[in-house]
């Protein structure tokens, strides 16, 4: 049995499940953000795959990618940074004790 | 190709850094030159524009569409822009740090708007819409030294890459069944009744735009993100990135999605019906302004998705009017608080017992600005919610429009609380007149005129709003 469109569309359907799930369910901000990046390439994993199979002439997916990875590096380093700043105010990353803010 | 079509964004990047390099050579004092130079920039680039008039080319294969849609919104930005840094200043001086970087942000993030209207498909509008994000992102953690502000920025950004990662999951499901992630191409290729795939596609990005227009039930960032911002910031989300995103939206539906309307419709009605719904009701229940306002954010989301379902080319009219409108109360809204808040340090309502007493303009301004939120004759939110439910009404969805009025009701109720602590509750002992800057005046009067014109004589916005919207639909 080779490998079809449908084995790289399941796994990246699990990683981004798997994702999800953690995003929702970690209490650890930076624990978060690790979620996030599994999405994000799981996302990844489903455009190169429908860009080889669909489009195999175009490289859209591919650079759609690309971009993916990009933008995740700077979200990363973005929630990184804004996290060490409460880090230093508060001595917790936990989100459940973030709530200064409530209505 | 014709680079000169670019011209307006390739000239806001170069003053964008041209302000972050003068801020190296500008002592603190003087940080506040900035802001001005920033706006005269932004004024440029909006003169520059002037030249797109009546074009419709696209370049770059695609990617990035010159259009009087686009055109529109290249006034409408930096005009926006201009005033909320002309509303910082003042704040920025007493409250922030590094403000240089500040209002480069400010600049940046109008380039990301901007750019977003104009996109011609999904990378483009998801690189733009990234770069607006990243810069409201560090906008909103901006007071370093303040915990609330540090919460707000770090609730922004996780809920905001989440919901990123929905939107682009829904892209990718798109894209294979289209093959093409253009607008147009999309429209073109993707047939309705695909079966799971197309739903789940169009769920995940009716979900991760939701999330970026705090539609319910993606709208639980916002309170608390509006509330911890600094006040100019909150502003800012609250009038820009709004109207970025549904003008996002209405190019999406209405190019890429417009034949699949059978498979969205009931969806994005019951979304419609549910955010203006919730935004209104819980509104009553808040105690700070800022979370007040943010509540009646989320219902005026509520009314704008309301043109957006029945995407019918008066609808789309509507949209962009009732845009204008919104946002021009709601910035004088955010003004006035900032000039009070400027002064005291208080955002809570009770704390503005008195205040057409100690500062009768502001209070005045303010009641506008709430009036016209909700939508009384003379102010723009009524003429701009007339033709918006009347658009509703006409494409078939009369019990969408029935709710909207009901809702807006029940808004002027809450407004009403906040008008009767300014006007009628004597002002605490000892509380002497405010001052207020000659700028923030000079910002509250130009957002007046704005109101009471287009709520009086719409008619030259309405002229140029149609010519705006028919790119979308011929």
């Amino acid at each position: 049995m080779s490998v079809q469109l449908e084995h790289y569309l399941v796994l990246g359907a699990i990683l981004f499940a798997i994702g999800f799930y953690g995003a929702l369910s970690r209490r650890n901000a930076v624990a978060i953000l690790m979620s996030i990046e599994i999405m994000f390439n799981a996302v990844n994993v489903t455009f190169v795959a429908l860009s080889r199979y669909v489009t195999p002439t175009l490289l859209t997916g591919q650079v759609f990618a690309i971009f993916v990875i990009t933008v995740a590096a700077g979200e990363a380093a973005l929630g990184l940074a804004i996290i060490i700043g409460i880090y230093r105010s508060r001595a917790t990353v936990h989100v459940d004790e973030m709530d200064l803010l409530k209505g | 190709m014709n680079y000169w079509l670019f011209f307006p964004e390739l000239l806001l990047v170069g003053l964008a850094f041209l302000l972050l390099i003068a801020d190296l050579f500008l002592p603190t004092s003087r940080k506040h030159y900035l802001a001005f130079l920033g706006a005269l920039s932004l004024a440029g680039v909006a003169a520059a524009a002037l030249t797109l008039r009546g074009e419709k080319v696209s370049l770059f294969s695609g990617m990035f569409l010159v259009d009087d849609y686009a055109l529109f919104f290249k006034f409408f930005f930096p005009a926006l822009g201009v005033l909320v840094l002309l509303a910082s200043v003042e704040y920025a001086k007493k409250r922030l740090t590094h403000t240089g970087e500040y209002y480069g942000l400010i600049l940046i993030s109008v380039l990301a708007m901007m750019l977003m209207t104009a996109a011609g498909e999904l990378l483009t509008a998801y690189i733009s819409l990234e770069l607006l994000s990243f810069s409201l992102y560090i906008m909103a953690a901006y007071e370093r030294d303040n915990p609330k502000s540090s919460e707000a920025g770090l609730k922004y950004i996780l809920l905001g890459a989440f919901s990123s990662a929905l939107l682009l999951y829904g892209i990718s499901l798109i894209y294979g069944l289209a093959g093409t992630t253009s607008f147009e191409g999309i429209g073109r290729l993707v047939q309705g009744g695909n079966g799971p795939a197309l739903f789940l596609g169009l769920a995940l990005i009716i979900a991760g735009l939701g999330f970026k227009l705090a539609v319910v039930p993606f709208h639980m960032w916002a309170p608390d993100v509006y509330e911890g911002s600094p006040l100019p910031v909150t502003a800012y989300l609250s009038v820009a990135s709004k109207a970025a995103g549904f003008a996002l939206l209405l190019r999406l539906f209405a190019t890429a999605f417009a034949p699949l309307m059978v498979d969205w419709q009931g969806v994005l009605a019951g979304v419609a019906a549910v955010t203006m719904t919730v935004g209104n009701l819980v509104a009553i229940q808040q105690r700070n302004i800022k979370r007040l306002l943010a509540y009646s954010a989320i219902g005026q989301a509520g009314y704008l998705l309301l043109g957006v379902v029945v995407l019918s080319p008066q609808a789309a009219d509507a949209i962009l009017f009732h845009l204008a409108g919104y946002a021009a109360s709601n910035l004088a809204a955010f003004v006035a608080i900032i000039a009070y808040f400027n002064q005291t340090g208080h955002e809570d309502i009770p704390d503005y017992a008195g205040l057409a007493e100690r500062a009768p303009f502001v209070a005045l301004t303010l009641s506008i600005a709430l009036f016209s939120l909700a939508g009384l004759p003379f102010f723009a939110g009524f003429t701009t919610k007339f033709y918006l439910f009347l658009a509703a009404a006409q494409g078939g969805f009369l019990w969408l429009a029935a709710l909207a009025v009901l809702n807006s009701l029940i808004s002027l109720y809450y407004y009403l609380l906040i008008v009767k602590e300014m006007y009628i509750s004597p002002p605490p002992p000892q509380a002497g007149r405010l001052p207020v800057s000659i700028l923030l005046h000079g910002v509250l009067g130009v957002l007046l005129i704005a109101v009471f014109l287009i709520g009086i004589y719409p008619s030259p916005l309405l002229t140029l709003i149609q010519a705006a919207t028919r790119p979308l639909f011929f």
